[in-house]
């Protein structure tokens, strides 16, 4: 089950366009219930002091919203 | 005297000499107009292209092989006439997100010469860039319209990954938009291609691991190369998109989760340069020893 970091909506809104590294940028998602997530991945690389706090979100399961019709 | 190696006192006929030798190939003597010939005849050190070099200078890349690798895929691609139809190429080496951004063809830290912009959760190492499918996405900043033609226009991946999921590894737009470019390397076992039109044409396809090359090369038709065998897709364009390619997915509905080393998007590709291009790719990532 792959984990990811529960964000509330100042949290989302803080960390939006946002690096966590000296190339990468933050990507706050929805999940199936409309929870705001970022990636464990997101979490373990920052490398920014002022986002600091972000390795003491909670983390939940990751449940996807189903992908949007049509595909193909 | 005629020392193979000269370390004495300036024989006459040395193949190497460190002396002030009159006939010395290769001299270390008093200065190099003085010499026969100069320090860049040493055989077997090739020059570096300064396309690759460019590179290599903007990257950081201080590994001697991958150094190497970058030189000989540059040469290549010149030599087998692709290099002039590329816009954007990231042979994602050096391990880091700093090293892995750069556009091969212009390697200058703008959105204007696609450099690329990580999104999300990726993990970067010498095997290439590797996005979470949750989150990660890389933006190219490169938009189709205006930039490629509507029947002319190619794209490619190299994966080193072998999952089944609905998440392109590189595209534009999705849900079936008249202008978009995608290709889903498998999902079911089928991958699916779509370039510049609404409609996706498929392919069966079991491994979603090595080279995979999207090409419209007329109105009526995809070439479909994967892993080397070409596919002729019946397949009619519609429109280019304003939206950029992204690569590991398309933001904010798919994320996919293939380890990526190479990708490249161009201009419309021959049957050949698609050949071409599957070999020149293999030895690179062989001469990186991460070919699938």
């Amino acid at each position: 089950m792959i984990q990811v970091g529960l964000l509330t909506l100042s949290q989302k809104e803080e960390l939006t366009g946002q690096l966590y590294d000296c190339d990468s940028y933050f990507n706050p998602i929805q999940d199936i219930n409309d929870n705001w997530i970022i990636s464990v991945e997101e979490i373990e690389q920052n490398e920014n002091q002022l986002l600091a706090w972000v390795k003491d979100l909670p983390l939940i399961p990751f449940e996807p919203k189903p992908s949007p019709e049509p595909i193909f | 005297m005629a020392n193979s190696n000269g370390w004495g006192d300036g024989a006459g006929n040395n193949a190497i000499g460190w002396g002030q030798a009159a006939n010395n190939a290769i001299s270390w003597g008093k200065s190099q107009i003085d010499s026969w010939a100069g320090l860049t005849d040493i055989t077997g050190i090739p020059s570096t292209d300064s396309d690759a070099q460019a590179f290599i200078t903007a990257a950081g890349i201080t590994d001697a092989t991958q150094q190497s690798a970058i030189n000989t895929l540059v040469i290549d691609l010149k030599g087998y006439s692709i290099w002039t139809k590329i816009k954007a190429l990231y042979p994602f080496v050096g391990g880091t997100s700093s090293t892995h951004k750069w556009n091969l063809k212009d390697p200058r830290d703008l959105d204007a010469a696609y450099r690329l912009v990580f999104n999300g959760g990726w993990t970067h190492s010498s095997g290439g860039a590797l996005p979470n499918g949750t989150n990660g996405y890389a933006d190219t900043k490169l938009v189709a319209s205006g930039t490629l033609s509507l029947n002319s226009t190619s794209f490619s991946v190299y994966s080193r990954t072998n999952t089944d999921l609905l998440a392109p590894s590189i595209g534009n737009v999705t849900g079936g938009a008249s202008s978009e470019a995608s290709l889903f390397l498998r999902y079911s076992n089928t991958s699916y291609v779509r370039v510049n039109g609404g409609t996706a044409s498929t392919q069966a396809n079991s491994d979603s691991r090595g080279l995979f090359i999207a090409n419209r090369a007329s109105s009526s038709q995809i070439l479909y190369q994967i892993r080397g065998t070409q596919y002729t897709l019946s397949n009619t364009s519609n429109s280019l998109s304003t939206n950029s390619f992204q690569l590991g997915g398309v933001n904010p509905n798919f994320f996919d989760n293939k380890q990526l080393a190479f990708a490249f998007i161009g201009d419309g590709l021959t049957s050949q340069n698609m050949t071409d291009l599957n070999t020149a790719v293999v030895a690179f990532e062989t001469a990186l020893s991460r070919n699938v």
